[in-house]
């Protein structure tokens, strides 16, 4: 009788897992980001689904250094319309090159080439759509510059999928018909150890502002990127994680009267 | 009705015509040079001369470069090897029916029927032999004059058998053909003495497996044979006990091996005939991805498909293809491709040639193309791959991997491009991007490890984000409005001020460094540079990378 009670009580247990399981909030569902840039992002990382976007002169090296930490914990990156990136550049700021690909595809077209036939004409503009789901289907972080072109069709047919596959889109530059749940803009920019005919360059004084949808004021930080060696480092002016840990002052009440 | 296309244990006899080094032979390469094809910096085949002075498959280019200095390298180029091979097929074709193709230099065909009509099988492949030279001159020359290595003629009992015998024959001089005599004993006694390693070269065992074996000193065919069968399956798994069972001689048929429904199979007519190649194959790669769909529904995967094409004048082109791990979309597009465009070029006879115009006119077809059918022929059970749960390939590889073949498949593989190291001292030269068909996605080892050595004159870290792929002309002026010129002992004819890209957009220099020489290549009167670098930081915040050639100035990256 206890026996059999006691199968009841599991079965029960057992249905009653995926309703009182844990729910995985967005806030979960992130991707790691370097140290120095977490006080940009409200979860302290990058959200699953979110398009991010990277504004300003200083946009490839923002991207990089916005995607790097996810790159180097094992998510691949693919980069479209990134020709000129500077490979080394890349490894010195942490991404991890052999989960790295890219494609150089035109977003209007492939007929410039001459490689399609008349009967395809729509076909370039349509593979660059499967293309890009295709991309978001296997990759964790896509890499994205000359969006502006992208047609708002393909742009939320590509968001929805963004969401569903838990992907990151960054865009480097002009978002075009994107939506960016958190834009990360340059400020200023300040390259250090040049000197007039003397010295090299050594690292850059950057400060970025990110504004994002959900977040009314906007944040700042101020990094060294790329720093000494080419990575990511915080500035010592303004303390980003350093809040020291004091041990709890027990609380004196003071004698009155 | 799905039936058994053979009992285990009862290989079919079939002949295996093979071409060892095929993708010289389709590039054109005289036997009489030096010559190597390669794919992904390795070398995939090479010509007699490179092959006698050590030029062996599988070295890298700078160690067959060493070998052989005057080494001359072709690039590989897949459907041109299938181009030039269909010549050789169409002309066995006419005297063999049911020819089925493993990949350009390799075909295989049932023995029994042939060899009675030829009147013996020695007799058979003598005629076959003859029919590839007259279809490839190329061969002609060279099996007459001695040279071996280039054709190879085998008879034995299944695929694995034949294809190490056709090997054998390729070595011999002369077109004699090597014949395994039929059975279970003689195919032993054949292949007891030979190398483990054929497991690999020949039937696709992996690597690693026959790595453990030789380790394990099993060295020969005929000791691993010797093992019970039981134990081998215990030991090393699926993967052992079919080496083991092929090892003895075996069919090397994967269980389960059926050819399906004669209902199974895609098709599609044009109303109007297609006269280009482009049209037809964008058609095959709707059919391939409709059959591959209707395959992986059930669990399956096809290694063997008849690829059908008539013309309006009825003429026809009908093929097999062979591929021991499944023919997936992808690969039935590129087999279709290589079909049609060898039909297209040699139909024509020799008012065709070679390389001319791929895919623009109709060449000697008399009309267009109305049918486009692919049947699958031989299907099995898909078991997969199995991912690691460690270390290994993880399932986020395994993603991206099939994310690449696909995105390779819509956009061209010329387009996708993964970074490979190189060295050099300019900021572009360290890692260069080679397309997808050049390097291996999945194994990036190969592709990024960075030689232990030093490159002096390299600009120290941080490295430019962006590189441009074409130098970019400008102007610095000093401030006399005189190009900034610099002489051959780096001395500067005054100090940098303004710059300006394409002539437009002058910007004062706010810092600036250099000239950093360098003198590369010296030794090499054609690639020889002269250059001096610097950095410079304008008004507006950005830092160049420019240097000076030939009293040129250029930008090369931007610390953007």
């Amino acid at each position: 009788m206890e026996r059999v009670s006691l199968q009841d009580r599991r079965e029960r247990l057992t249905q009653l897992v995926p309703k009182v399981g844990p729910v995985a909030f967005a806030r979960d569902r992130v991707l790691p980001v370097a140290p120095a840039l977490q006080p940009l992002l409200p979860e302290a990382g990058l959200v699953r689904g979110s398009v991010i976007g990277c504004r300003g002169s200083t946009g490839v090296s923002l991207a990089l250094a916005v995607v790097c930490e996810a790159s180097a914990a094992g998510s691949w990156l693919a980069c479209v319309g990134l020709a000129t990136l500077g490979l080394r550049a890349a490894s010195e700021v942490g991404i991890a090159l052999e989960r790295l690909v890219m494609v150089s595809a035109p977003v209007r077209g492939s007929r410039d080439t001459g490689e399609m036939d008349v009967g395809e004409a729509d076909a370039g503009e349509m593979s660059w759509a499967n293309m890009m789901s295709a991309l978001i289907d296997g990759f964790d972080l896509i890499v994205l510059r000359g969006a502006s072109a992208v047609r708002p069709g393909d742009v939320r047919r590509l968001q929805a999928r963004l969401q569903a596959r838990g992907a990151v889109l960054v865009v480097i530059g002009d978002p075009g018909p994107f939506i960016c749940d958190i834009t990360v803009t340059g400020l200023s920019s300040q390259w250090e150890g040049l000197g007039d005919g003397s010295g090299r360059l050594a690292r850059r004084r950057l400060v970025l502002s990110a504004t994002g949808r959900r977040s009314p004021r906007a944040r700042q930080v101020e990094i060294w990127l790329p720093g000494a060696h080419g990575g990511i480092e915080p500035t010592t002016a303004v303390p980003t994680t350093a809040v020291p840990t004091t041990v709890a002052t027990p609380a004196v009440f003071r004698q009155t009267g | 009705m799905a039936r058994r296309s053979g009992d285990v244990g009862s290989p079919p006899r079939l002949v295996v015509v093979h071409c060892p080094d095929w993708s010289v032979v389709a590039a054109g390469a005289p036997a009489s040079e030096p010559a190597a094809v390669l794919h992904a910096n390795r070398v995939l085949a090479r010509t007699p001369t490179a092959a006698a002075a050590g030029v062996r498959q599988g070295h890298r280019r700078r160690e067959a470069q060493r070998i052989c200095p005057s080494l001359q390298i072709i690039d590989h180029d897949p459907a041109r090897d299938g181009r030039e091979f269909e010549a050789a097929v169409r002309s066995v074709g006419q005297m063999v029916p049911r020819l089925e193709t493993t990949e350009p230099g390799l075909l295989t065909f049932l023995a029994r029927g042939p060899s009675r009509y030829f009147g013996g099988e020695h007799e058979m492949a003598m005629r076959v032999g003859q029919l590839v030279v007259e279809a490839v001159p190329a061969l002609a020359t060279e099996t007459e004059t001695g040279v071996t290595g280039r054709l190879g003629i085998g008879i034995g009992d299944g695929r694995f058998t034949a294809g190490i015998a056709a090997r054998h024959a390729a070595r011999t001089p002369g077109r004699q053909p090597t014949i395994v005599a039929a059975g279970p004993q003689p195919t032993r006694a054949f292949l007891g003495p030979l190398p483990v390693a054929f497991l690999r070269d020949v039937a696709g065992v992996s690597a690693e497996l026959v790595d453990l074996l030789q380790r394990l000193g099993l060295r020969t065919l005929g000791s691993l044979a010797a093992l019970p069968a039981p134990d081998v399956l215990a030991r090393f798994g699926p993967s052992g006990a079919f080496a083991h069972r092929i090892a003895a001689g075996g069919d090397d048929r994967a269980p389960g091996t059926v050819a399906p429904s004669p209902d199974l199979l895609v098709s599609r007519s044009f109303e109007d005939p297609v006269h280009l190649l482009d049209p037809l194959v964008f058609t095959a790669k709707q059919l391939a991805n409709e059959l591959h769909a209707m395959l992986i529904a059930d669990g399956r995967v096809c290694t063997r498909l008849a690829v059908i094409a008539e013309t309006e004048h009825g003429e026809r082109s009908e093929h097999l293809w062979y591929r021991p791990t499944g023919l997936n979309a992808a690969a039935i597009t590129e087999r279709v491709r290589w079909q049609l465009d060898g039909w297209i070029q040699q139909s024509g006879g020799p008012s065709g040639g070679s390389g001319g115009g791929s895919g623009g006119g109709s060449g000697g077809l008399s009309g267009g193309v109305v049918l486009l059918r692919l049947v699958p022929d031989e299907v099995r059970p898909d078991n997969g791959t199995q991912l690691g749960f460690w270390g290994g390939r993880s399932v986020a590889d395994e993603w991206a991997s099939r994310a690449v073949a696909r995105v390779a498949g819509l956009v061209g593989e010329q387009r996708v491009f993964v970074p490979a190291w190189r060295g050099g001292r300019q900021p572009g030269d360290t890692y260069q991007w080679v397309s997808v068909d050049q390097a291996d996605v999945g194994e990036p080892a190969d592709r990024l490890l960075a030689a232990e050595v030093p490159w002096p004159g390299q600009l120290p870290a941080p490295s430019p984000a962006t590189v441009m792929s074409e130098a970019v002309p400008a102007e610095v002026l000093d401030g006399n409005g005189r190009v900034v010129r610099v002489d051959g002992r780096g001395e500067m004819s005054g100090t940098p001020v303004t710059v300006s890209v394409h002539g437009r957009d002058v910007q004062t220099i706010t810092a600036w460094a250099g000239p950093w020489p360098l003198d590369e290549r010296w030794w090499d009167p054609q690639h020889h540079r002269r250059m001096a670098r610097f950095q410079i930081v304008t008004a507006n915040g950005a830092a160049l990378l420019a240097v000076v050639e030939n009293q040129h100035w250029w930008i090369t990256a931007v610390y953007s």
